[in-house]
């Protein structure tokens, strides 16, 4: 019984040839206008004299985590250290595009959740992929995704929403689903329609958990940052490639410590907005 | 609720201006240069970039990526070009994949070198002794990213010396050099893949085992590979690039002002191109 090897890897190889033959033009102007955003976004947050932003991100987690103090202390240190260690404008550029990769991860995702929540049909579909986005090593697709979005920071978002966008949609559609049987019944009890049940009731109730959920989104694409600098996004990630390639761990050290900085102020700011949360 | 997207308004309109402002200095256009952070390519590329802005007057954008996203980005025509092709050995296997896309301007930099490398106080000199110290050096080839051509040719030394008893470890450029020094620390036996020109060399005492049967090649050299089609858009980048090559020495004399402490690599390309411009005018000739 000789079964001949199954050629996947050459039927993928077509399919991919095929997508940059018919496809890639268009990829290619997003990529373009992802591209000017970006750029807009960080060449602005660059534009403020380190003070002036490190000020603004003070008031901001003052404001947000409802004047916690020894958290706003801690986002003025380290955000002075980072100044101090000259990676002030890397931090600006990884913070810009962890930003942005998690709205879009967020604006994808939470929908997605959403409505794999209320479908079982899409939830069918959703988890299998969503499996295959947390566990296929990034490595696989950061090469074939630069004919699509070409080097740099575009092609470095598209992979960092893939790898971080999981929790936001299996947290969204487990948040939803926790909400007790008996307040789906009473409101539609009351005549609510759906799209009220969903706006009034399922979403409010699951906010923690979606928020919890977000928070791990942003976690995964701080994580991201050194993988994505091997296809130029630059930033700290870059900072920290650079250091390893040149043999030097304190310098690497340094960078490494700049994106924790950077993931321990929004994470703690994400918790306390999601931990207290109710519907407003 | 009204009020804060006024506010949100107002403020992205402020970024929106402030970074146009920044956004649209002159300059005749943009090039993308992509490279590998190895010395020798952050050297030549920064020179390339010197050149470019300020004698051409564009605005250069220089990428350092891994080398298969150097390569795939070339060939899709992402990037204008790079500086740091290591031909025929080191990437044959990408250049064998992307021939058809790209196009090689031919050796900026000759009789680059690969090989087996040892420090100085390790007894050996040739390869072919290596299988008969195999327990000295814990029977390990230190090597590097598994799709370097060096490693193939590594693979085919193994077999044509018949190297019994060591295998080679895959790796990365940094993981190689980290074992590297660790072992010279301890005065260690190590025998790892390595190209000069590298900075490996400048920091310690290093020796390339001599290779009788000649399975290294005789010789490496630096191509400059451009995107198709950069003749018609860039003719003037073209012809630069076409004309850009330059001696070892100069390259190392560059590497060597990058390995100063706090050396800022842009500033000391500009430097060479301010001290050497006989060189440079026979570049845009």
């Amino acid at each position: 019984m000789h079964i001949p090897r199954i050629p996947l890897g050459d039927g993928i190889e077509s399919i991919l040839d095929f997508l940059v033959e018919h496809f890639s033009f268009a990829t290619k102007s997003f990529s373009v206008v992802t591209e000017k955003g970006l750029s807009w976004l960080e060449s602005g947050m660059k534009f403020l004299p380190p003070w002036l932003f490190i000020v603004l991100v003070a008031g901001l987690v003052w404001y947000l985590s409802k004047r916690n103090r020894g958290l706003t202390i801690f986002t003025i240190a380290g955000l002075l250290l980072i100044w101090n260690l000259g990676l002030w404008s890397a931090t600006v550029s990884t913070i810009a595009l962890v930003v942005v990769a998690t709205c879009i991860a967020i604006l994808i995702g939470v929908p997605l959740g959403i409505g794999a929540a209320l479908s079982h049909v899409m939830y069918r579909i959703t988890m299998p992929i969503l499996d295959f986005m947390q566990t296929m090593p990034a490595f696989v697709y950061l090469i074939p995704a630069i004919p699509f979005f070409g080097l740099g920071k575009v092609s470095a978002i598209f992979s960092t929403v893939i790898f971080s966008m999981p929790p936001a949609i299996r947290l969204t559609c487990l948040g939803i689903k926790q909400v007790p049987m008996e307040l789906n019944e009473c409101a539609e009890a009351f005549g609510s329609s759906r799209w009220q049940k969903l706006v009034k009731l399922q979403l409010p109730l699951a906010t923690p958990t979606i928020m919890a959920g977000i928070n791990q989104t942003v976690m995964l694409a701080l994580s991201m940052v050194v993988i994505a600098s091997m296809i130029g996004a630059k930033g700290l990630g870059g900072e920290v490639w650079k250091a390893i390639q040149r043999l030097q761990p304190g310098r690497g050290f340094e960078a490494g410590l700049g994106i924790v900085i950077v993931a321990i102020i929004l994470d703690r700011v994400l918790q306390k907005i999601g931990g207290s949360s109710t519907s407003s | 609720m009204r009020g804060r997207t006024l506010w949100v308004i107002c403020l992205m309109t402020l970024f929106v201006s402030v970074s146009l402002g920044t956004a649209f200095a002159g300059s005749k256009g943009k090039v993308r240069l992509a490279y590998v952070e190895w010395d020798c390519a952050t050297a030549t590329t920064n020179v390339a970039r010197a050149v470019l802005e300020e004698r051409l007057g564009y605005d250069v954008e220089t990428l350092p990526v891994a080398a298969a996203a150097m390569w795939a980005a070339t060939a899709s025509g992402d990037v204008d070009g790079m500086l740091a092709g290591w031909l025929p050995v080191t990437h044959a296997s990408y250049f064998k994949r992307f021939k058809k896309d790209v196009e090689d301007l031919g050796p900026l930099v000759t009789g680059a070198k690969i090989g087996l490398v040892v420090p100085t106080y390790v007894t050996i000199n040739s390869i072919a002794e290596l299988g008969a110290h195999a327990d000295a050096f814990s029977g390990r080839i230190i090597g590097i990213d598994p799709g370097a051509g060096i490693m193939a040719k590594t693979e085919d030394a193994i077999d044509a010396y018949d190297i019994r008893g060591m295998e080679l470890m895959e790796g990365s450029g940094a993981t190689m050099t980290a074992a590297l020094a660790d072992a010279i620390k301890h005065k260690k036996w190590v025998v790892v893949t390595g190209w000069a020109p590298h900075w490996k060399f400048g920091r310690w005492d290093l020796k390339f085992l001599e290779d009788p049967q000649g399975i290294f090649g005789a010789s490496e050299d630096i191509h400059t590979i451009v995107r198709k089609g950069l003749h018609k858009d860039k003719p003037e980048v073209y012809r630069f690039l076409d004309n850009f090559k330059w001696t070892r020495k100069q390259m190392e004399t560059v590497m060597a002002w990058d390995q100063e402490p706090g050396a800022d690599r842009y500033a000391n390309a500009k430097r060479f191109v301010k001290e050497n411009p006989d060189l440079v005018d026979s570049w845009l000739q």
